[in-house]
């Protein structure tokens, strides 16, 4: 068809006809989705998915989707439990990538729980759909009481001038996951005042009765506390929004198990979390701020696994 | 020439086979290796695969880095024919009971294929103690009809073991107590992670009392829980690998995933005109071995060790399209 086409154009046969219909198929094909086309297909997704009808969503034939590292049919898992929408959605995009995603507050069935998706858009059409849901029946670490709406400097505006390059920012966060693989908070670039949330739940400092829980999110790394955190692979990096600062990375910490307690100066040998205790892995989407080539504030998505289960995107 | 090299392949072939008591001292050489942190003395076949929980790792990684001891509840199936056999059994890791289900594919006297699930305390947070091995210690050891002999003369097939098993997946998955429930015994029990899952027997299922629970657990048999229709937000039972067909002692052993959509499923009616709304409330999967004693043609005692995996997992031996496919296969 298309060489047909070609050759009726180059014979000069309605030649006018066949410059505007190349012009309108240019821009079916190739018509960037900006921010609010990106946001908006979130939009349409997650009212999709509350109807628990995909027909609504321009997919693309090929579509992948993934709740929970898992591979699955579209209107499976999530798309049949959904019941509703929360007020808190956490929107971020990467026009030039034709990725966008999302924290928010979800019910389903009635309870709530957190969904972090990511989309992929390619010439208008879902190509990409990687989710993952924190869910009371599966984890003991959520507390969706305080996700009334997103935290404001998330949504602040980077100026143009002080917004550092995609490499640079996703150098900063990887920096973070080396420091916990090595138990170094020197070496990540926090601000002194950062602040991380996962689950719904301030981790870093915290007011919790953990007497290091009040320490800060590089002290608490340089504790070593987190070192049963043997490895966190894979890393992917799949949104850099920088016109907000910020970037969100899904990654797996794997927990071997094998090392439970740790010698913090000071205090002593300490237990570490209960993820130390036995094989397991988490899947987390963490999305990061970046304000003056600093990390302010990280808020996390974290779902526990099956020992280095894949994350469905490697 | 052709003649010299039969002989000697026949006869390595001969000591290549692996009986009973060969598949089993696999499985202690095996569990000792794993309590001794150290794979390297054992007979590996050249392309070894090995996954825990359904994850494809390396040998000495995940249970060999934390296994602390043997356990006392030791239940093994063997299937001599396909080379397999599965262990129930109980383990320490650093300390804590843990229930394990094994399974090696012995080739040439080496152990090519590995497959694991540990069953171990907080992996589900409804019920964050319960690993089972402290309830299957406690029961000593398999029910010994499992080790009962059935006589040559009523002894069926391979197929005939499996396709009687596979009809309790069939059966359940999306149960409307309306089938034909003919092949359980009468005297069927159930136990799931060394907790009895049947109150009973169905000569005691015909109390009014039973008609009018709302849930399958408060039913006596196999049959009476089949027939009651509760049981029909379990959505989908797929990968249904039939690893272990064991004709001379009626076992049949297969992998399997219980999905359960939590969807417009929850809501369903039972054969007697109830509305009930029952089932797990997010998509939720059970990673599962089951073995069954059938007999005489009727499934008559039913094991299984299961935790909760993510929603829809595949079990890493298998192709996607068999991990999501309610047909069984052996």
């Amino acid at each position: 068809m298309r060489a047909l086409f070609v050759i009726g154009c180059t014979l000069g046969l309605l030649l006018f006809a066949c410059a505007a219909v190349q012009t309108r198929r240019a821009v079916a094909a190739g018509e960037p989705c900006d921010r609010a086309c990106l946001t908006g297909l979130v939009d349409q997704y997650l009212s999709a998915m509350v109807a628990h009808d995909p027909s609504r969503l321009p997919l693309a034939p090929n579509v992948q989707f993934t709740e929970d590292g898992v591979p699955l049919k579209i209107g499976d898992a999530l798309w049949a439990t959904a019941t509703g929408l929360g007020n808190y959605k956490l929107y971020f995009a990467e026009p030039p990538a034709g990725a966008v995603g999302a924290f928010a507050l979800i019910q389903e069935n009635g309870t709530p729980a957190i969904l972090e998706l990511r989309l992929k858009v390619v010439n208008r059409r879902i190509t990409e759909i990687e989710t993952l849901v924190a869910r009371k029946e599966t984890t003991n670490f959520l507390n969706t009481d305080n996700l009334t709406e997103p935290r404001p400097i998330f949504l602040e505006t980077v100026p143009a001038s002080d917004r550092p390059s995609r490499q640079e920012m996703v150098s900063m966060v990887s920096k973070y996951f080396d420091g916990i693989e090595q138990g170094n908070g020197d070496i990540v670039p926090f601000d002194p005042d950062c602040i991380r949330i996962e689950n719904g739940i301030q981790t870093c400092p915290s007011s919790a009765s953990s007497a290091l829980g009040a320490l800060s999110c590089g002290a608490q790394l340089s504790t070593k506390i987190f070192t049963y955190i043997q490895s966190v692979s894979p890393r992917r990096f799949p949104i850099v929004d920088d016109e907000r600062g910020l970037v969100l990375a899904i990654v797996r910490f794997n927990h071997p198990g094998s090392q439970q307690t740790v010698e913090v100066p000071g205090h002593g040998k300490m237990t570490m979390g209960r993820y130390s205790q036995w094989p397991n892995s988490t899947e987390i989407a963490e999305l990061f701020k970046i304000k003056n080539r600093k990390i302010k504030e990280i808020s996390a998505v974290i779902v526990t696994q099956p020992y280095k289960a894949p994350t469905g995107w490697e | 020439m052709v003649v010299l090299g039969v002989h000697p392949s026949s006869a390595r072939a001969a000591n290549e086979s692996c009986d009973r008591a060969c598949l089993n001292g696999f499985v202690d050489q095996y569990l000792d290796a794993v309590v001794a942190h150290d794979p390297s003395h054992l007979p590996l076949a050249p392309k070894v695969k090995f996954t825990e929980d359904g994850q494809q790792l390396e040998l000495g990684d995940g249970f060999w880095r934390t296994a602390s001891d043997r356990g006392t509840y030791k239940f093994y199936m063997d299937d001599p024919v396909a080379g397999q056999v599965v262990f129930f059994g109980t383990m320490r890791e650093a300390g804590t009971p843990v229930s394990l289900v094994l399974r090696l594919k012995i080739e040439k006297r080496k152990i090519a294929e590995i497959e694991t699930i540990v069953v171990r305390e907080g992996m589900n947070p409804s019920r964050p103690t319960d690993t089972g091995a402290e309830n299957f210690e406690k029961l000593g050891g398999p029910d010994p009809l499992f080790l009962e002999e059935i006589p040559p003369a009523e002894r069926i097939s391979r197929d005939e073991l499996a396709r009687t098993a596979n009809k309790y997946f069939s059966g359940m998955q999306q149960n409307d107590g309306k089938g034909d429930y003919s092949f359980f015994a009468d005297d069927c029990s159930r136990v799931e992670n060394g907790m009895q899952a049947t109150r009973g027997t169905d000569t005691m299922a015909s109390g009014s009392s039973q008609r009018s629970s709302s849930s399958y657990g408060a039913l006596a048999g196999c049959k009476a829980q089949f027939q009651s229709g509760l049981l029909h937000f379990v959505t989908r039972i797929r990968d249904r690998r039939f690893v272990v067909l064991d004709t001379e002692h009626g076992v049949a052993l297969a992998f399997i995933f219980f999905d359960h959509a939590a969807g417009n499923t929850r809501t369903f009616q039972t054969p007697d005109g109830k509305t009930v709304t029952a089932g797990p409330t997010t998509p939720w999967t059970w990673e599962m071995a089951e073995a069954f004693k059938v007999e005489k043609g009727q499934i008559r005692r039913i094991q299984a060790i299961f935790h909760r995996c993510p929603y829809g997992m595949n079990s890493g031996w298998s192709t996607w399209a068999d991990a999501m496919s309610d047909k069984a296969r052996w």
